[in-house]
């Protein structure tokens, strides 16, 4: 039986681990993203609501043009958002995808299904060879298979708002706050490019366009606009957790019943579900990734929302885990050298690079767990 | 006394056990991942019965379902229940001979009342569990639907559960779709639709995410066996905690002593 | 040590393929058989059975089975165990669809549950009930007193005067769970569908 390294411990109530940057826990052994759940039962979302309906009607045009923006994949949680906006709200969305590298056959058919279920919707491809760079870059030097389409789904976002007029762009979920991290968003939630920049960047994003080599011309959808482009306008970011209690599952079954959202027929790669994050190749890379820097890959993920949702025990999550975390994207292998333009003693190299060798050690040529989910 | 039972539900389509949300299927393993990954045979010592579904959308293979519920079968010491598009007794006969003990019928039951007569009257009307997958519309009203949810009765669920209790079946299936693999526990309102004085016994099944949704559905009086298929919540030590849980809860189930397997059986027999 | 041998009668109604499924977990060597030669030479048997007595009753008449049977355990000693609809075949007679002989191995009748006599359970008796057994039958050594067994039957044999109780269950009435009389033994319930219970039960009938 191995023994656990590294003062390494989990929730004493999701599975979400110690090693999670920006995680706390509280005396209980819970970490922030559980007690986040367990305050949002009894939060006064009609407070919240009352928030959103005031800045809805601040941004609410009747007569036709776009009034807010949604990013969106296809997947089920954009579909939520526009959907409500749009049915709920009445408001006239204009539904952005950026588009990523290696979409997947299932992601374009539900983006597709999407747009016929009735959306206003633009997918903004910014320069191939800028993002296949930005992606290569960000893969090898930090160890974020997609970091140009992570930053794209900011900077592009906001030069579409800035390109349409809209002041008012709603992202799904605040991932610091539902799966625990900074709770700085958790109170404020309309943010701006600063935020955006510090947080979901996690800085640096510029030093790493300044060192890419590419034109600015490539690297337009890579960049903010500028105050010159903004003439004066505030773009207010905000998610849309913020407003109503976020849950993925309920965002799938509706997604599912009005977006015309489809699963994969098998479980995805490295977890338990199907339902999500079906639009990207380069997803299951990240979440291996993550897997090998800090110990939890998707199904710890998948794990941790069943459990806060009351689908499954702990008990039963760590079962699951244990058997279906940590998966070697091993069916999209060639697909990413490919892509990357690398041997595949060059990739494995760079996941050497990425893996904490308190947590693991090489059996067989694959990093194998030290540990013993607990 | 009797005890009331805790049913897992395994769903088959074209050689892959599968997980069902809302009746939408997501391949989870083969038959072999069901044994080795999943260690089915020591799971099935915590169960009370075993019901296997061909639910495979589009042409059958029913042998290979056969052969599948066959090896499936051996060494599980648990009544069994196999089903999937059942509509002669030859195919109801050869699902009995493949190790199961009573058939699961579902279309019939609306359009081809003759055969489940037929079922009784050739194997015993104990050998015919009647399963039923009810719909609940926005309006708060239940539909039965067949044909694997794809065709809906226009007719109410009340009125067709107590027609089809009346018919020469054994045990009612009480499905429901919109909790199915949602984890979100029983609709137990679908009780409701039950006539009083039900007088077949009644499985209660979807929407089983843990122990405490089991229990749940045990606790009702109306209720004598809970269900559930889902494959991913119970893997592990998951069914035999869940089954610690729900009787120390006061829940009366069999009794099984599996230490008795290990020790005398296992090791070579004496 | 040898291995038990033990024929299955297979005479087309019935699990056959659970109840040597669990013969051959507990290591047994277990045939099937429809031969009635096969039977009538057997050291030991076993008739399962599912169904209606009557049809059950013909089919064993037409191959020639009830002879064998008769033969086998009257004549030659050897030890016999009937499952549900077994143990009722083994009856004097059955009253499904009008009254049938069975094979007269045990001495009573078999009929119908009532509504009366269930006290307003439901009929048939299907699901795990409770089996008290008699401590010193041979069958259920080494099980509790009160174990858990699975039953599935509309018709029943009441105790009634049998020197050969092994077990009895409520339903309502107390019926004949179980028969113990020498080399004739027989179950209501399903051994083989009864877990690790069931499990122990069948190793100590082999073991007779």
């Amino acid at each position: 039986m191995k023994g656990n390294t590294k003062d390494l411990h989990w929730c004493t109530s999701c599975l979400t681990m110690s090693t999670r940057p920006r995680i706390t826990f509280d005396e209980g052994g819970r970490c922030n993203a559980c007690v986040w759940a367990e305050k949002k039962k009894t939060l006064d979302w009609g407070a919240r609501q009352k928030e959103l309906e005031r800045l809805l009607d601040k941004h609410r045009l009747e007569d036709g043009r776009v009034d807010c923006l949604v990013p969106v994949s296809g997947g089920k949680d954009g579909s939520y958002v526009a959907y409500n906006l749009k049915h709920k709200y009445g408001m006239n969305p204009l539904a952005v995808t950026v588009t990523p590298a290696l979409s997947l056959e299932l992601g374009d058919r539900n983006l597709r299904a999407f747009v016929e279920s009735g959306y206003n919707h633009i997918s903004i491809n910014p320069a191939h060879k800028a993002m296949q760079a930005l992606n290569k870059v960000g893969f090898i030097e930090m160890g974020f298979p997609y970091y140009g389409w992570l930053i794209a789904i900011h900077t592009a976002v906001a030069r579409a708002a800035v390109g349409f007029g809209i002041g008012l762009v709603f992202y799904g979920e605040d991932g610091e706050v539902e799966y625990g991290g900074s709770t700085e968003t958790s109170k404020n939630p309309i943010y701006d490019v600063a935020y955006q920049k510090k947080v979901y960047l996690e800085g640096g994003h510029e030093k790493v366009l300044a060192a890419s080599g590419l034109s600015e011309a490539d690297l337009y959808f890579f960049r903010f606009p500028g105050e010159d482009e903004l003439h004066g306008r505030r773009i207010e970011l905000t998610h849309w957790s913020y407003f109503e209690n976020w849950d993925p599952y309920r965002n799938y079954l509706v997604a599912k019943e009005h977006c015309g959202m489809m699963e994969a027929e098998d479980s995805n790669a490295g977890t338990f579900t199907n339902f999500s994050q079906n639009d990207q190749a380069l997803y299951a890379l990240h979440t291996y990734l993550m897997y090998l820097k800090f110990g939890f890959g998707r199904a710890n993920q998948d794990a941790c929302i069943e459990v806060r949702r009351g689908a499954m025990d702990r008990a039963q999550a760590v079962n699951l885990v244990r058997l279906y975390d940590g998966h070697y994207p091993e069916e999209f292998i060639e697909l990413y050298l490919e892509y990357y333009q690398m041997t595949r003693a060059e990739f494995d190299a760079v996941l050497d690079r990425y893996v904490d060798r308190d947590l693991f050690e090489k059996v067989d040529g694959r990093w194998t767990p030290k540990f013993i989910v607990t | 006394m009797l005890k009331k039972r805790l049913i897992f539900t395994l769903l088959y389509s074209q050689g892959q056990f599968t997980l069902s949300r809302n009746f939408r299927l997501q391949k989870v393993g083969n038959l072999k991942w069901l044994q080795t990954n999943y260690g089915f045979s020591y799971i099935s010592f915590f169960i009370d019965e075993l019901i296997v579904l061909d639910v495979t959308r589009g042409e059958r293979d029913v042998q290979a379902f056969q052969d599948t519920l066959k090896s499936l079968t051996e060494g599980c010491f648990v009544p069994i229940a196999a089903g999937g598009g059942v509509r002669t007794v030859e195919h109801a006969r050869a699902l009995l001979r493949s190790g199961a003990d009573k058939v699961v019928i579902n279309t019939p039951l609306y359009d081809d009342a003759n055969f489940v007569h037929a079922l009784a009257s050739e194997f015993g009307q104990q050998c015919v569990v009647a399963s039923m997958d009810i719909k609940r519309l926005p309006d708060g009203a239940y539909r039965p639907c067949s044909d694997r949810g794809a065709i809906c009765d226009a007719g109410s669920a009340a009125q067709w559960i107590e027609r089809i209790a009346g018919y020469p079946i054994g045990e009612l299936y009480l499905n429901s779709i919109e909790r199915d693999g949602t984890g979100q526990g029983y609709d137990m309102k679908l009780l409701d639709l039950l006539p009083a004085g039900m007088p077949k016994p009644v499985i209660l099944a979807g929407g089983v995410g843990n122990s405490t949704h089991l229990a749940e559905g045990l606790a009702d009086a109306r209720v004598d066996a809970v269900a559930t298929a889902h494959l991913f919540n119970f893997i592990g030590d998951g069914l035999k905690k869940a089954r610690q849980s729900v009787t120390a809860g006061g829940i009366d189930l069999p009794v099984w002593n599996v230490q008795q397997i290990a020790q005398r059986f296992q090791a070579g027999g004496a | 040590m040898t291995r038990s041998a033990i024929t299955i009668i297979d005479y087309g109604m019935g699990n056959i393929w659970s109840v040597l499924s669990a013969l051959r977990y507990l290591k047994a060597n277990a045939t099937v058989s429809g031969d009635p030669r096969e039977i009538a030479t057997a050291q030991a048997l076993l008739l399962p059975g599912v169904g209606s007595f009557r049809k059950a009753m013909t089919a064993l008449r037409e191959k020639q089975l009830d002879q064998a049977i008769l033969e086998a355990v009257q004549s030659n000693g050897a030890k016999i165990l009937g499952i549900c609809l077994g143990m009722q075949l083994m009856g004097s007679r059955g009253s499904e669809d009008g009254n049938t002989s069975g094979l007269g191995l045990v001495p009573n009748p078999v009929d119908i549950f009532t509504a009366q006599e269930t006290e307003g359970n439901k009929i048939p008796h299907i699901g795990f009930d409770v089996v008290r057994s008699a401590p010193e039958s041979r069958l259920f050594r080494g099980l509790p007193q009160e174990a858990d067994f699975y039953f599935v039957h509309s018709y029943r044999m009441l105790p009634g005067g049998l020197p050969g109780i092994a077990a009895t269950c409520r339903y309502g009435v107390e019926f004949l769970a179980a028969y113990e009389q020498g080399n004739i033994f027989a179950t209501q319930f399903h051994p083989e569908k009864s877990q690790t219970n069931g499990l122990v039960l069948l190793k100590n009938f082999l073991g007779q």
